[in-house]
């Protein structure tokens, strides 16, 4: 295009068209990074609409913003999930959109870890055993757990747990005890609890999903 | 009235199979979490006559097929049952990414993005694309005329726009620039990595239509669970729309012009097979310039030009369409190993 006509370049023409290029270079990465900032600033920052508590990641997860910026949202967590406890968040989630989690409440993970095996992204990282998957702690509300405030006997978190008797020990009236350091976070405690409307044991992630 | 060449005859069924198991895959996930959770039997009978109720019976049918497990309405003895957990999660995934009997295809897309936005290459990923890479880079753009969901459906917006001729409602006729796809994959690439999210799986077809499908799916089995039971349209969000909206755009205003100059994919598929070693070749002697290939390319190249350069996905139409077989698939290199021969 720059004097093409008898085949020798123009240098003028060539320097001025390479400052030019470079001026359009370096305002389209100047609005890059506007625009990108103001994505992660604005709309794709809005906070989850569920309460965060009760939102767990599936095992293996990195840690969140790490997490949300490998995983690929491609549903093969969900799909290999054995219980069916993992969920894909909707498109009126923002940045979470497409991504993995699990309400203990509803379904809990029984620790299959087949999600970790099929994550294509690494987002998932391979756990060698279930014992060192770390999806969060189990806190019990004294007030609400019945063995706790005296209204009757249960137990259920207890018959629950899969690391019985290092993550939950039982105390009087099979008043529940969490060991914060073997406690997996996996939420068959929360699931089998017999309190409804608001469970006695609940997990939390730790993860700030605002 | 010709026959369909065998070429097109499988790309078509490879296509269909696509789609079919983009929906029946999430229908599989659901079905091993019942029957792993011991609540197949009851899930049939309470959605009995529904669409869920006979997607579930369809799979339970094929599975039983599969794993040679007693067919019919009896249930599953322990080890044939562990047997059809297993077979019904042999697929699973989308085009995005998919793990085919525990082989993991992901789209370079994908692992591209993943590790801008990351700012981290992960060795998984690599493993991976592997298949894909190689695939593009010796048959070039094949994933987007073969495999490509959105492809497929947007191959309806040719015969969408041959209706609007008909009615002489005359569609556009839209060129972008060839260097689009290139521009939004690299201003894609590069939002990636200053949000640190993933940004082209939100607008890139082969990942939102395996996510909108698993989506739809699941809603409907939970509001079945909930006595909900039938079709519903519920799952359905703002990406069918999105996907409605390119349809609509290719048939008025150019065809396949989200392919040609706007899918980010596109771009790189475009990049990858860029010397691809299997391209539509022209033979000169036979070619009589009858333009039926021009009419035939939804990409809007001229093979009797010899104009099939990088955007060409290889689909085969014009081959499939050229009334004097002057077109055929050839390896790169051949005609001067020919040339060669017929000197010597």
């Amino acid at each position: 295009m720059i004097a093409r006509g008898d085949g020798r370049p123009d240098r003028r023409a060539l320097l001025l068209a390479g400052g030019r290029g470079a001026l359009r270079l370096s305002v389209a990465a100047g609005a890059l990074y506007v625009v990108g900032t103001a994505i992660r600033r604005g709309a794709l920052a809005r906070p989850l609409e569920e309460s965060a508590t009760g939102v767990l990641r599936p095992p293996g997860a990195l840690d969140e913003p790490e997490f949300l910026a490998a995983c690929i949202r491609c549903n093969l967590c969900a799909e290999a999930c054995d219980t069916g406890c993992i969920r894909l968040f909707g498109p009126a989630e923002g940045r979470h959109t497409g991504t993995p989690f699990i309400v203990a409440e509803e379904r809990a993970c029984n620790l299959c870890l087949a999600c970790t095996e099929v994550c294509p992204s690494g987002s998932l990282f391979p756990v060698e055993d279930a014992s060192l998957v770390r999806m969060g702690t189990a806190l019990v509300d004294e007030r609400l757990c019945v063995s706790l405030n005296g209204t009757g006997v249960c137990g259920a978190c207890h018959t629950a747990c899969p690391l019985k008797n290092e993550a939950i020990t039982q105390g009087n009236r099979n008043a529940p005890t969490v060991h914060e350091d073997a406690c997996v976070g996996c939420g068959l405690c929360e699931e089998a609890c017999i309190v409804h409307d608001r469970k006695a044991i609940r997990v939390v992630s730790g993860r700030s999903f605002a | 009235m010709k026959l369909p060449k065998p070429l097109q005859v499988g790309r078509r069924s490879v296509q269909l199979a696509v789609i079919a198991l983009t929906v029946l895959i999430p229908v599989a996930a659901r079905y091993a979490n019942y029957l792993s959770a011991r609540q197949l039997d009851d899930a049939i009978e309470r959605f009995d006559g529904s669409v869920q109720g006979h997607s579930l019976a369809l799979v339970d049918g094929a599975l039983r097929l599969a794993t040679g497990a007693e067919s019919g309405d009896v249930e599953l003895r322990g080890d044939e049952r562990e047997a059809v957990i297993l077979a019904a999660r042999n697929v699973r995934g989308s085009t995005w990414s998919l793990e085919l009997f525990g082989l993991t295809l992901t789209d370079p897309l994908a692992a591209l993005e993943s590790a801008f936005a990351s700012r981290t290459a992960r060795r998984v990923m690599f493993v991976g694309i592997l298949i894909p890479l190689l695939g593009t880079i010796l048959l070039g753009r094949v994933f987007c005329s073969w495999i490509c969901p959105a492809g497929f459906l947007l191959e309806i917006t040719g015969f969408l726009r041959r209706v609007l001729r008909f009615l002489e409602l005359r569609p556009g006729r839209v060129r972008l620039w060839h260097g689009n796809n290139y521009l939004l994959l690299g201003l894609g690439l590069g939002l990636s990595a200053v949000v640190g999210l993933p940004i082209l799986g939100y607008v890139y077809p082969p990942a939102l239509v395996g996510r909108e499908v698993h989506n739809g799916i699941t809603v409907m089995f939970d509001r079945a669970e909930d006595g909900l039971v039938g079709f519903s349209a519920a799952g359905l969000t703002v990406t069918s729309w999105f996907l409605l909206a390119i349809v609509l755009v290719e048939v008025a205003f150019g065809s396949r012009i989200w392919c040609r100059s706007l899918c980010p994919g596109g771009g790189l598929f475009t990049a990858l097979g860029a010397f691809r070693l299997v391209r539509v070749k022209r033979d000169d002697k036979s070619c009589t310039q009858c333009g039926e290939c021009v009419v035939a390319c939804e990409m809007g190249l001229s093979p009797m030009l010899d104009r099939t350069g990088v955007e060409c996905d290889n689909c085969g139409k014009c081959v499939a369409n050229c009334s004097d077989d002057a077109l055929a698939f050839r390896m790169v290199g051949s005609e001067r190993r020919a040339r060669k021969e017929a000197v010597r």
